[in-house]
């Protein structure tokens, strides 16, 4: 059969045709909106029109036909309407209030969860992992998969003083908004990279490989026609992998995971934050990773207990203290914890006032 | 100048720098401007117009992307040679 | 089809939360490329190292991006993800669809690729995740004829995205799905022809709450805000007191600039020292919303770690208009990337750009004055740079002071 005639630079679709008759009436003339449960909210117009949205879980790889899933349900209760978040969950735009309750039985009956907004906890921002990036020392969807487990409460009922939004990186990259998160997850390797020189000349470019690394640990090496590393610069972030495939960084004993706690990325009453540093090492332990799991759980539920309602976790931090957090939650602290790059003189304490 | 003659250009120039640099497509049009004095916009319009048949080609690697001369396998795949 | 064994992310099956092995086994269920990433992932949590190499150089005729290629090491124990390369299909603005719409872009996929795909990316775009290289002119082919064009990638501006504003959201102060629409059409040529020396993103959001993670991950972030008063109706705070809202504990004293006064009947809110951070609004949505002139404020400059630590966007332009043709902020977008052009060096995000060049050359060459609204404080180091000019229009402004007999600081 022959190919339909291809065209280029046409951009996506408009999105006008994807919006339901309710939004293109109502469109920028929203009045409010109530959470009426996780799983459900309604947006009333200026006009007092309604639009009720239910929004379900999922684990962003999809087959297709767990999309097909989705049509079908759209189909029989939202007019073929639906949307996905930035956070990769799904949301059914209902525009009739009497099919919202046979859909949530409908949803349910087909196993889907139905949670995430409001004050709780909601999908896992997350990378590829071994499912699909080179560069991965652990595998993001997996970990996404045991915290979620565990955290189910946060996303389908239980409430937090304040959104929690947790994120996966399966390598210092960190693709995603993982470097602003309430607690991430960051993959990290922990040795210096072997190199393969007789590869090096024929498929890395010398000035590339040396201005790659961040602490100028790389230098030429004539003899072998390569590179050698300096290992007491080298903080093992593989940037030079990533520019030169024969130098190596994978090695399953030592890549392990830390944890990042703190990040924000909306304004809402405190400037934006970036993560920082408390666990500085987890040994990476698929399929079920029972210790990084059990460490987040753990800071989850000691913000639970102590901050304000409405403080986000950095903000309860900034509030009681990084010492009072590391007493709090009984987290060893490490040289790890101590900025040596380039945060060091933003990060250290000038006052002698601080807690015991 | 010709279109054919400033793409023989553009290709020379590509081909120059084979196996010693990646070029990027800037460099490739602020290159052949010095040489040849042809305005740059010609030179990206000649330029897009062998990307688009295949005589030149966007790559990738290093973390960057660059215009390179395509391999044989390459135009094989996109059925421009037997 | 061969019938792996997998124990280990079997383990990924159990548990509440949605399993993406069981997802791939559904793909797996009629599609060997599927089935082939099970082995294969399986084999991943066995020895704990991946074994995709680095990317590849695939692509559709006449395009830099869009496409990333992806090669397995294990290409002969496992055949199906010997190649296995990423579409991104640029997705509409909102990631609204509607069920005729994906299913269309389902059965093309089911037909070339392995039947697995990302909704979303963290860029934005719909990933379709593995196919052949010999499949991709068809795939561009069946895709581009129905009105769905690639995404961006490599040394190119990425697919723009936006939060759902205007669609669902009574907070946004602009139209971000219409604003991400014009400008993803307005630059699909640096979109699909990496011209850059490296990558550049934007993202919009419709208000401070910044729900795409604009400040933190686009090197210019488009955020959402207003120059007018917020507007009170008391008779809902009254409501939500009576609900049980305590207005002095979450309100007032969680107000970050102290603007806001309650005293048991009326909420009063100093408008002029309000830093329009939306905190009350988000919690008395009800009650309180902005008025006034709309727009937004442009930050530049965020990025991931690598290479030498992580950046969240900075304040630029306070405010500008976002209205329809938009011409301000396309004109702004070129200034950028002409100056970013002319400094970087090859790998180097506009953040890091304007850490080496200075903030002064690149406000300069966009035409941008400077203001405090841009900075947390100013400079603590008297290492300046003074200009000629710098000093003349010192001298000029005392000149000036001496004849009139007042100083002007
Ligand atoms: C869920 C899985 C993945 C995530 C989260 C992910 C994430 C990323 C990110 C954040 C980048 C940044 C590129 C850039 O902006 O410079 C990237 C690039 C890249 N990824 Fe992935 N990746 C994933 C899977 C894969 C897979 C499976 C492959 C190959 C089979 C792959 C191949 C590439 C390539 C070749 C690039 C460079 C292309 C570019 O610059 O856009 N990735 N990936
Ligand atoms: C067999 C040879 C090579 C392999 C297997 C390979 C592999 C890779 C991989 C896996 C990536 C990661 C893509 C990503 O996630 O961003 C990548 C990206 C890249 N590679 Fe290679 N590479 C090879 C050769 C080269 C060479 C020789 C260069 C340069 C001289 C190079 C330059 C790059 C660049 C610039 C990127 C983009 C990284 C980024 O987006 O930041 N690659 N390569
Ligand atoms: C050297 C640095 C980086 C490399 C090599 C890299 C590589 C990649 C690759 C290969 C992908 C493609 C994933 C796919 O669609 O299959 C990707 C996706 C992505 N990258 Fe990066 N990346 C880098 C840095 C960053 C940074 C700094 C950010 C953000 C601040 C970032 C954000 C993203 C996002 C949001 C995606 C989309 C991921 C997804 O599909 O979920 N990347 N990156
Ligand atoms: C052109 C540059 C500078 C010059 C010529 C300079 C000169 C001086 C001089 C002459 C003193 C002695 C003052 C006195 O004891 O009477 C002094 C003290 C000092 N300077 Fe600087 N300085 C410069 C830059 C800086 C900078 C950049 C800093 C810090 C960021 C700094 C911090 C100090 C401090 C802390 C003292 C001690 C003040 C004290 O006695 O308490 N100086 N400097
Ligand atoms: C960048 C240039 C300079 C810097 C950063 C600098 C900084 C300082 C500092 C920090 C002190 C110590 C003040 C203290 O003891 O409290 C000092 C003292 C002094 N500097 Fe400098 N200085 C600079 C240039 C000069 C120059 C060019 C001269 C003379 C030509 C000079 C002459 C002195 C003298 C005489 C003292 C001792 C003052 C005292 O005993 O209190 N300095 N300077
Ligand atoms: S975080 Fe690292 S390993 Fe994970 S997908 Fe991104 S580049 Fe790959
Ligand atoms: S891993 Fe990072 S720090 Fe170590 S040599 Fe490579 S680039 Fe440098
Ligand atoms: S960023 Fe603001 S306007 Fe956009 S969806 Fe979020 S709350 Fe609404
Ligand atoms: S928006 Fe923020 S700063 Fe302004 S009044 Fe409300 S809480 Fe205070």
């Amino acid at each position: 059969m022959a190919l339909p005639q291809r065209k280029t630079d046409i951009g996506p679709p408009h999105y006008k045709q994807f919006l339901p008759p309710v939004i293109q009436k109502n469109y920028g003339k929203w009045k409010y909106h109530e959470v009426i449960d996780p799983g459900l909210m309604v947006h009333v117009a200026e006009s007092g029109d309604k639009l009720w949205t239910v929004r379900v879980a999922s684990p962003r790889i999809l087959a297709t036909d767990t999309i097909r899933e989705h049509c079908d349900i759209a189909e029989k209760y939202c007019g073929g309407f639906f949307r996905y978040t930035t956070r990769n969950n799904v949301e059914f735009l209902v525009s009739d209030e009497k099919q919202v309750e046979p859909l949530k039985k409908d949803l349910a009956k087909r196993g889907f969860k139905m949670g995430g907004i409001g004050a709780g906890i909601s999908n896992v921002v997350h990378t590829q992992g071994w499912v699909h990036c080179h560069s991965a020392c652990t595998d993001a969807s997996g970990l996404v998969k045991a915290m979620m487990d565990e955290l189910m409460p946060y996303f389908e009922s239980k409430r937090l003083p304040s959104k929690v939004r947790l994120a996966v990186a399966c390598c210092v990259n960190m693709c995603g908004a993982v470097h602003c998160s309430d607690i991430a997850v960051v993959a990290v390797h922990t040795k210096v990279p072997v190199i393969k020189h007789e590869d090096f000349k024929n498929m890395c470019e010398l000035p590339t490989v040396i201005g790659s690394c961040p602490t100028r640990a790389i230098s030429p090496d004539p003899a072998n026609k390569s590179v050698k590393i300096n290992a007491e610069k080298c903080m093992y972030c593989g940037n030079c992998f990533t520019v030169c495939p024969p130098i190596s960084i994978k090695d399953p004993d030592r890549d392990g995971i830390a944890i990042v706690v703190g990040g924000k990325v909306s304004s809402l009453r405190t400037s934006p934050k970036f993560s920082k540093l408390v666990i500085p090492y987890i040994s990476n332990e698929p399929p079920r990773w029972p210790k990084a799991v059990a460490a987040i759980k753990h800071i989850v539920e000691v913000y639970a207990k102590h901050a304000r309602k409405h403080e986000r976790i950095g903000e309860w931090i900034d509030r009681i203290g990084w010492e009072r957090f590391f007493s709090l939650t009984g987290i060893d602290f490490t040289f790890q914890c101590i900025d040596d790059f380039t945060f060091m003189r933003d990060t250290m304490r000038t006052s002698a006032t601080f807690k015991w | 100048m010709e279109m054919t003659e400033l793409q023989n250009k553009i290709f020379a120039f590509c081909e120059a720098a084979k196996g010693k640099k990646k070029l990027k497509e800037k460099d490739i049009i602020n290159g052949v401007n010095a040489e040849s004095g042809v305005d740059k916009d010609e030179v990206k319009k000649a330029l897009r117009e062998m990307i688009n048949v295949g005589r030149l080609m966007y790559s990738y690697g290093g973390g960057a992307s660059s215009v390179e001369i395509p391999s044989e396998e390459y135009l094989r795949e996109k059925g421009l040679i037997k | 089809m061969k019938k792996y064994d997998t124990p280990l992310i079997d383990e990924l099956e159990k548990g509440p939360w949605p399993s993406f092995v069981t997802e791939m086994k559904r793909a797996a269920k009629n599609n060997e490329m599927a089935n082939d990433a099970l082995g294969h992932l399986e084999k991943c949590y066995k020895t704990r190292v991946g074994y995709w190499k680095h990317g590849g150089i695939v692509g559709v005729l006449g395009y830099g991006g869009g496409v990333i290629g992806r090669y397995s090491e294990l290409g002969d124990e496992f055949p199906g993800v010997a190649h296995f390369h990423t579409v991104r299909i640029n997705q509409p603005s909102g990631f609204f669809y509607t069920s005729a719409a994906l299913r269309e872009i389902c059965d093309i996929w089911d037909k070339y690729g392995s039947g697995l795909t990302n909704v979303h990316g963290s860029t934005g775009d719909l990933v379709l995740l593995g196919t052949k290289t010999e499949a991709l002119e068809a795939v561009f082919a069946e895709y581009s004829s129905r009105g769905w064009d690639l995404g961006g990638s490599g040394s190119a501006l990425r697919t723009p995205s936006c939060c759902v504003g205007p669609g669902r959201c009574e907070w946004t102060n602009y139209d971000t799905l219409d604003l991400s629409y014009a400008l993803t059409q307005e630059f699909q040529d640096e979109i699909h022809r990496p011209t850059f020396a490296y990558k550049f993103k934007i993202k919009m959001s419709g208000c401070a709450c910044d729900c795409v993670a604009s400040i933190a991950r686009a090197d210019m972030s488009i955020i959402g805000t207003w120059k007018g008063n917020i507007e009170v109706n008391q008779d809902e705070v009254k409501n939500y007191a009576k609900k049980g809202m305590d207005i002095n504990a979450e309100i007032v004293n969680m107000c970050p600039t102290q603007c806001i006064s309650y005293d048991g009947k009326e909420l009063k809110i100093n408008n002029a020292e309000c830093s329009r951070c939306m905190h009350c609004i988000t919690r008395m949505t009800k009650a309180l919303r902005p008025t006034g002139e709309r727009g937004a404020t442009i930050c530049i400059g965020s990025k991931a770690p690598i290479v030498v630590g992580s950046l969240l966007s900075w304040v630029i332009v306070p405010f500008i208009k976002v209205e329809p043709p938009y011409t301000e902020l396309k004109d702004l977008i070129r200034k950028i990337w002409e100056w970013w052009d002319d400094n970087a060096k090859p790998r180097e995000r506009i953040g890091e750009v304007i850490e080496m060049k200075g903030m002064r050359s690149f406000l300069e060459a966009i035409g941008q004055s400077p203001i405090p609204q841009q900075i947390k404080e100013p400079r603590k180091d008297p290492f300046m740079f003074y200009t000629e000019g710098d000093i003349a229009a010192f001298k000029a402004k005392e000149a000036e002071e001496k004849k009139t007999g007042k100083f002007k600081f």
